[in-house]
């Protein structure tokens, strides 16, 4: 009785774990690699999202957290800016101009450009456009008015001359009337089938896990429309990513890959390659001048001085980095870079000896090997850094060795990043490792640094200016920046913010940080490197774009 | 009956506690949203820019007591609000999205672990001493104690990246659309194999000893003997006499597993890139998302009170002396 009762259990049982395990295995083997390797000719281009865990069906470009590509693929600006070249393509506009005084700026429109539901794009589109972001979002202080002079015409306005405006207005993505004037509420409204003007606008198979954007039929440039589309897919972190994309299952990623010579491109040398261009934001140690001693810019040198930027680049950064000098400029303004200035720069150049002597000559003496402040207490200081970030935590051990060997004590602190910026805004910190303004002219980035545009008092809250350091003469030059009409005199302006900078040193620049970008070209080429520098490996800024208008498939 | 409404009173004054919690707790934390989002993005946004959001989302500064009235009508309306993370999506579907693969994954590996934990307790306890019984708990309870992203990583490589015989990622292939068809469904059950498993791997041992522990106690007991005695067959003694007795702690447990699936499998989503509440909930208490978070909180607790409440009943039914007292 017993035996049976037991083989009466086990044996259906047993048949049914076998044939699951075989289903599993033979569907697994069928599964995978299909689409690894497809040279069709149709083949998508598939790119990871690390930060992304899964994807909302949200294509309005107003919204902060729209789905990926909305603003690269599916909507389209007036002007293309790559940070790579520094170059701006005219691109739904043909061309530009800004008035004598500086107070208007015209744009005309391309002919010829559909949206992808078959109506011309108009000047009143672009006139709409701006009115919904006024009425969404806000901001724009400086725009009075946008006019549609005629079918092809806008002119903007503004209450004051503002160049740096071109970057604003001509980066934004522009948005039929016809269909959001239908719109009831277009801040909370989704979007989810877009009307736009972008080379990959139809959207299939949307997964919170991947989505796919195919064609625009009547997109304006067919001829650079080569790929038929784009797949896109959702990944909870770097590592799961990385795994895709170093087995050759993606073709585009721009997330961080530890040793990525050994760890991606010997893999497959003929096709695996990156590149790392310096067009990232300078990364600053900022020292809080609302707290002695780090209030007088001789000390500010001097620590900046006792820094090895070799060090930090090379061994915390593995090499994507490129030190700083004293313009305070990353290497994105190279254009815009005093290059006399940058041959004799004396305070950022590592000097452990100097950086001693000018500590010393400064008041702040050293006995029985550590340093002491004006009052006699032992000169410490914190460095603060969001403990994700375990490169730049690397930046700030370094920093604390360098310091040690002219006898200040630093602290590593790595609280959460929210505890950390929390301090950085209220103004409490000590000293920080802190991106700067990455914007299109060096414009944003000297304002923030250096001029009361954006200073706070401590405790209240700052969102730029965090080490809260202003001095009138860049104020001055940020103003007359603006409101120059055309390069050369911006470049006088910049100049003399460069110089003052030298003189100030508002905050200890140390790098600038790398675009990150690697990609496989077994199945797609055309991308940009070093050698055709046309935009950066990023596949979310705005010379993305370019990028995907460049590409060729692979057709064997 | 009495039994089951004096519970239900006491289930209504633990879930008013748990809202009011899921309320204050995410208030109490530092920042706001906005600058969340700014600092996230370390200078790639402009910060004129944060004033436009905080205008965008709507960020409500009304009194704490105005926004709690407002948010325990909600939580009764079930209209969550708008996920500020996930802006402009409300929060019912952003949730919505996720949940079937929380539940997919979560009761797939909890229903196996106890199924088989409990299987291997009663013979384990059974054959009390034999090598089954030296063998099995030690090297389960070996294999839970490692650190579960390390077992699932070294899952990830073995059987995906070098065997190659499970998928790497995702919940099933790209491209497909889900949908009642073959093709779908055997792609979804192959995703579903090792995510499962390595959860199953760490968590069917406890099953087990707790298990074997009850088994061991029960087969002590005189009824057992005087089964025996009867000549009753072993195996209508182990599993009809000695496990439907030994068999309530496992119910408890499994009543509070199942109310815990909701919230997701945090590491497991990550390391396998499987959709699902546990990265979202680290998403929204990273961006501070308010809504969003007392979304799944709310989720969270209503599950694990109502399965409670259903374990109880189902106690009242498996152990008549519940019915007495």
């Amino acid at each position: 009785m017993a035996p049976s009762a037991r083989s009466r259990w086990l044996r259906p049982t047993l048949i049914a774990i076998t044939a699951t395990a075989a289903l599993v295995l033979s569907a697994c083997s069928a599964g995978s690699g299909a689409s690894a390797g497809d040279t069709s000719g149709n083949q998508l281009l598939t790119i990871p999202r690390e930060d992304l865990a899964t994807f909302t069906r949200n294509f309005n470009p107003l919204s902060p957290q729209a789905a990926p590509m909305t603003k690269e693929a599916v909507y389209e600006p007036l002007l293309v800016h790559s940070m790579a070249d520094a170059k701006d393509t005219p691109w739904l506009a043909t061309k530009w101009d800004q008035s004598q005084d500086g107070r208007s700026l015209t744009f005309t429109l391309r002919e010829g450009v559909k949206w992808s539901d078959g109506k011309p794009l108009v000047a009143e589109d672009v006139v709409y456009t701006f009115e919904l972001r006024k009425k969404v979002l806000g901001g724009l202080e400086y725009l009075d008015k946008v006019t549609a002079v005629d079918e092809r015409t806008v002119t903007f306005s503004f209450t004051k001359p503002f160049s740096p405006a071109l970057f604003e207005i001509g980066g934004q993505s522009i948005m039929p009337k016809h269909v959001w004037s239908a719109v009831e509420d277009p801040a909370k409204f989704t979007n989810p089938d877009p009307v736009a003007t972008g080379p990959y606008t139809k959207v299939e198979k949307f997964q919170a896990q991947s989505y796919e954007l195919h064609r625009n039929p009547g997109y304006w440039q067919p001829g650079k429309q080569q790929i038929a589309g784009i797949r896109m897919l959702a990944f909870s972190g770097n590592d799961s990513a990385n795994l895709a994309f170093t087995n050759g299952e993606v073709d585009w990623t721009q997330s961080f890959i530890p040793d990525i010579e050994k760890s991606f491109v010997a893999k497959d040398k003929d096709h695996n390659h990156y590149w790392f261009p310096p067009a990232g934001a300078m990364i600053n140690w900022q020292l809080n001048t609302t707290k002695a001693p780090f209030d007088d810019p001789a000390v500010r040198k001097a620590l900046s001085m006792a820094v090895d930027r070799d060090q930090i680049t090379k061994v915390a950064m593995s090499g994507y980095a490129e030190p700083a000098d004293c313009t305070g400029l990353a290497r994105t303004y190279d254009k815009w870079r005093d290059k006399d200035l940058a041959a004799s720069c004396t305070w950022t150049k590592y000097d452990a000896d100097a950086a001693a002597k000018a500590l010393d000559a400064a008041g702040y003496q050293e006995s029985g090997g550590k340093r002491k402040l004006k009052d006699g207490k032992d000169f410490t200081l914190d460095i603060s850094v969001g403990s994700a970030s375990s490169d730049w935590i690397s930046v700030a051990n370094i920093i604390k060795q360098n310091l040690a060997k002219v006898g200040i004590t630093a602290t590593v602190k790595t609280p959460d990043w929210a505890a950390v910026i929390n301090s950085y805004e209220q103004g409490t910190f000590d000293t920080g490792i802190v991106w700067s303004n990455n914007g299109a002219t060096p414009y944003e980035y000297f304002r923030d640094v250096m001029s009361s545009g954006m200073l706070k008092p401590v405790g209240e809250k700052a969102t730029q200016n965090y080490h809260r350091y202003a001095d009138k003469r860049a104020d001055g030059l940020i103003e007359a920046f603006a409101a120059a009409t055309d390069e050369r005199g911006q470049r006088e302006q910049v100049d003399a913010l460069q110089e003052l900078y030298d003189e100030v040193a508002p905050a200890v620049p140390l790098f600038t940080g790398p675009e990150f970008g690697a990609y496989t070209d077994a199945r797609f080429t055309g991308w940009p490197s070093a050698d055709n520098p046309y935009a950066t490996l990023g596949n979310r800024n705005t010379s993305t774009i370019l990028v995907l208008t460049s590409l060729k498939p692979v057709k064997d | 009956m009495r039994l089951i409404l004096r519970n239900l009173g006491f289930y209504l004054l633990a879930f008013w506690v748990s809202i009011t919690l899921n309320f204050l707790l995410p208030r109490f934390m530092p920042g706001d949203p906005v600058s969340r989002m700014f600092a996230r993005t370390q200078g790639g946004m402009q910060p004129e820019q944060l004033a436009q959001l905080e205008k965008l989302f709507g960020l409500d500064d009304r009194p704490l007591w105005e926004q709690y009235v407002t948010y325990v009508k909600s939580v009764f309306t079930g209209d969550l609000g708008i996920s500020i993370t996930r802006f402009p999506t409300p929060v019912s579907e952003v949730i919505g999205s996720q949940l079937g693969w929380t539940l997919l994954l979560g009761a797939t590996a909890l229903v196996v672990a106890a199924v088989v934990g409990n299987l291997l307790g009663i013979v384990a306890a059974w054959r009390r001493g034999g090598v089954f019984d030296s063998v099995f708990p030690p090297l389960l309870v070996f294999v839970g104690s490692f650190p579960y992203f390390w077992l699932a990583m070294g899952a990830l490589y073995l059987f995906g990246v070098t065997l190659g015989w499970f998928p790497l990622r995702h919940a099933y292939d790209a491209g497909l659309t889900p949908g009642f068809n073959a093709e779908f469904l055997a792609s979804a059950a192959t995703h579903l194999v090792l995510p499962a498993l390595t959860v199953v791997a760490v968590t069917v041992g406890s099953w087990m000893l707790g298990m074997r522990n009850t088994m061991i106690a029960t087969a002590a007991e005189d009824y057992i003997t005087m089964a025996q005695a009867k000549g009753l067959s072993p195996s209508r003694i182990m599993f009809r006499y000695a496990a439907r007795n030994a068999l309530l702690p496992s119910v408890t447990n499994f009543g509070i597993g199942l109310g815990f699936v909701v919230g997701g499998a945090l590491l497991t989503e990550v390391v396998f890139a499987y959709p699902g509440i546990g990265f979202q909930l680290l998403a929204a208490v990273q961006g501070l998302d308010y809504p969003l978070m007392q979304g799944i909180f709310l989720t969270i607790t209503a599950t694990v009170l109502l399965a409670n409440f259903l374990v109880d009943i189902l106690y009242v039914r498996l152990d008549p002396r519940v019915r007495v007292r």
